[in-house]
């Protein structure tokens, strides 16, 4: 145990260090102003507006289409300017830090327990729908992405330490993924930017939302015809089989080869870096690199889905904590919002990684590959609505929208309830069969 | 975390629970209840970035522990 805490630590605090050489590429956004508006003089159209931990304020005049109703005094927002009009006109205001309400609070506690089941059982998962659901709930989309940060490192450490207790997390594949995953992120954070400046944001939804759609067709089609072919043949025993693929890979001597004890891997360096790379890279895309990192490590290096989903625990907190410093810097986290969901997500991924040790391998693989296929249609129903914002088709009907969102809504829950209620449904089976076991 | 003892006729750790428990939902009420000051300080930005990252440790170690021992009070064990 201690030498796990060591090993976190240490992992963590280098890839501080890591963050600030290759400093540049945080994701927090930079030309967001945050503070409060102080006076508002509607006669000129202007507000006065103090920063953040600055005592001095500036006046920044209101865009055309706001009024002085518009401005909230004394509550802190977020303002962005529009930068082609001068540099001080307002764009767009929104307030930081949404009032809390019981319906809010109960909302946060179901998603959080249900995201922690899937994440404790699958290695990740939540933050696909955390971060719509904050933001549906009234957060600004910074500020759901950083609590939903905050709040995914100690959930993946619970979860981690539970899953290394039954000994199924690779501490050493565990940091060399976190080590090229962050590097991988630092590489995702450029292409959204150069995306973000040639085609701004509706660019950028659009890119994320392919790049989600295809990577989880492609490779929850895999994972899927994988899990079919291990659910007919469940009887035969033989236990597990190593991939092809990365049974061919292992063959591969490019020096440094590196040896994982846990996940029973001896593999070139040079496999595990792309996949650590890509793993980051689509961790700053879509805030789930899970969804490449699991099947990675189980199609490409080789370990077995079990010890895959564990590890990809480990990375899960090494990530979120630097992640958490970084959107932490900016002040962006709000803790209300981290610790509702904590409070149940926590029970949720220490069930989950105690199911694991009742279900065979492939009940994790059909959990990840029907969570992935879901998941894609509701970003699938996106693109339509942000292929018409960026001009590439005519405006959509108003109706058609409301469709697609309410699509794209439920396909969520379904996405959470049909994975929820695969692992109930495996977990309870497994207790009772090793009950029905124990006591003959 | 009783962990040497095989499934049903183990002793459940009532007790530890609802400690973890009282001092997880103090803690609870204790941040939700000054939740001006906290919501001021914790989003200052800069060092202040202290305040949410060893909170959310705090809270993930108290009330992991609760819901470790929730669990097992449930009779919920691994499979050994």
């Amino acid at each position: 145990m201690k030498r796990l805490i060591l090993v976190m630590l240490l992992a963590l605090f280098s890839m501080a260090y890591l963050n600030t050489v290759l400093a540049g590429g945080a994701p927090p956004p930079k030309d967001l102003l945050t503070g409060r508006f102080t006076q508002v003089d509607s006669r000129n159209r202007t507000a006065v507006f103090t920063k953040e931990g600055n005592k001095e304020s500036q006046v920044l005049v209101l865009s055309v289409s706001m009024t002085e109703d518009n401005i909230p005094i004394n509550k802190k927002v977020m303002v962005t300017l529009d930068k082609e009009t001068g540099g001080n006109v307002i764009k767009d205001i929104s307030i930081m830090f949404m009032d809390m309400t019981l319906q809010k609070i109960i909302a946060l506690m179901v998603i959080g327990l249900v995201g922690g089941l899937l994440s404790g059982f699958i290695g990740s998962g939540g933050a696909f729908v955390l971060t719509p659901a904050m933001m549906s709930l009234g957060a600004p989309g910074a500020v759901a992405v950083a609590s939903n940060m905050c709040h995914k490192f100690p959930k993946a450490m619970v979860g981690a330490y539970k899953r290394y207790k039954y000994g199924q997390v690779d501490l050493k594949l565990a940091l060399v993924m976190a080590a090229t995953a962050i590097i991988g992120v630092q590489m995702g954070v450029q292409v959204q930017k150069n995306i973000l400046e040639n085609w701004g944001n509706a660019g950028s939804n659009l890119y994320v939302s392919v790049v989600f759609v295809f990577v989880l067709i492609i490779v929850g089609g895999f994972v899927s015809y994988d899990a079919y072919k291990l659910l007919k043949n469940r009887h035969i025993e033989g236990g597990q089989k190593v991939p092809k693929m990365a049974e061919s890979l292992m063959k591969l001597e490019i020096p440094p080869m590196m040896e994982f004890k846990v996940a029973k891997v001896r593999i070139s360096a040079w496999v595990t870096i792309p996949i650590g790379l890509a793993t980051g890279m689509l961790a700053a895309t879509i805030a789930v690199g899970g969804f490449i990192g699991v099947p990675g490590m189980i199609y490409v290096v080789g370990a077995s889905a079990v010890v895959a989903s564990a590890t990809e625990l480990g990375i899960a907190f090494i990530m979120g904590a630097w992640g958490s410093i970084q959107w932490g810097l900016s002040g962006l986290i709000d803790i209300r919002l981290t610790l509702l969901i904590l409070s149940t997500s926590l029970i949720g991924v220490q069930l989950g990684a105690l199911g694991t040790t009742y279900v065979k391998d492939y009940m994790i693989k059909v959990v990840m590959a029907a969570t992935m296929l879901v998941v894609a249609v509701s970003r699938g129903a996106k693109i339509p609505g942000y292929l018409s914002d960026i001009g590439w088709q005519d405006a959509l009907d108003a109706n058609l929208v409301f469709l697609l969102n309410n699509i794209s809504f439920w396909a969520l829950v379904a996405a959470l309830s049909i994975a929820g209620m695969i692992i109930t449904v495996a977990m309870i089976k497994g207790i009772v069969a090793h009950r029905v076991v124990g006591d003959s | 975390m009783q962990n040497n003892v095989s499934p049903g006729n183990k002793k459940r750790p009532v007790l530890l629970t609802l400690i973890f428990g009282a001092i997880s939902i103090s803690a609870y009420l204790l941040l939700f209840m000054n939740e001006e000051w906290v919501m001021n300080n914790f989003t200052k930005g800069n060092w202040y970035a202290v305040y949410p990252i060893v909170t959310a440790f705090f809270f993930s170690f108290v009330h992991g522990v609760f819901a470790s021992y929730f669990i097992s009070t449930l009779g919920l064990e691994e499979k050994k």
